[in-house]
């Protein structure tokens, strides 16, 4: 699933490892969700997208 | 789950780990070097303290896997997996070989759990690198 996170992330100047730790999650996920490589789940995804201050689907984009 | 947690229980977990392989040690070794000549009462006992303290290992990795973030889990259950379905078709395929005497040699127990635990590691890694 394609997001938006790198550029939310950069546009705050937060590195992977500080969201990973705003997140609670560690930085090998987020550079993976960030890569597409892996799908948040759903309360993963909303707390990302409560960090951000975005809705979620305004961050992970469907590519049905 | 916060990076703190999942430390505590990976701790917890090497603990565990390490007390069930030295209670392993002492029920298999026991009967020759503890308690010569063997006693059947102290070689029952140690095979019980042993599966005691298995369950507690067994509650502990439970609890690690519950305190790993959702990637790291996924990467381990995919390893369990892994370790399970390699274990489980090897050891059925060389009970129906050795039942239809096509197997060439007698293969111990022992090795089904070192093939388990080599798979396990491989399988893990693989994982840690395709998720880097």
């Amino acid at each position: 699933m394609k997001n938006r996170i790198t550029d939310l992330r950069a546009e705050r100047g937060w590195t992977q490892l500080s969201l990973a730790q705003k997140a609670g999650v560690s930085r090998q996920t987020i550079n993976a969700i960030e890569t597409g490589k892996f799908d948040p789940s759903l309360p993963l995804a909303f707390r990302l997208a409560k960090l951000f201050g975005r809705r979620i689907e305004e961050i992970f984009l469907d590519e049905t | 789950m916060s990076a703190l947690n999942e430390l505590k229980a990976t701790a917890r977990l090497a603990i565990w780990t390490l007390a069930w392989a030295a209670t392993l040690a002492l029920a298999k070794f026991g009967p020759r070097h503890v308690w010569d000549p063997p006693q059947q009462a102290a070689t029952w006992a140690a095979i019980a303290v042993n599966v005691a303290v298995g369950v507690g290992w067994i509650v502990a990795f439970t609890r690690f896997l519950r305190a790993l973030d959702e990637l790291q889990r996924k990467i381990m259950q995919d390893a369990l997996a892994a370790a399970l379905g390699v274990g489980w078709v090897l050891w059925f395929a060389y009970v129906v070989a050795d039942q239809a005497d096509l197997a060439a040699a007698e293969v111990d127990v022992a090795v089904l759990p070192v093939v388990v635990g080599v798979v396990f590691v491989v399988a893990l890694a693989v994982g840690k690198i395709r998720y880097r």
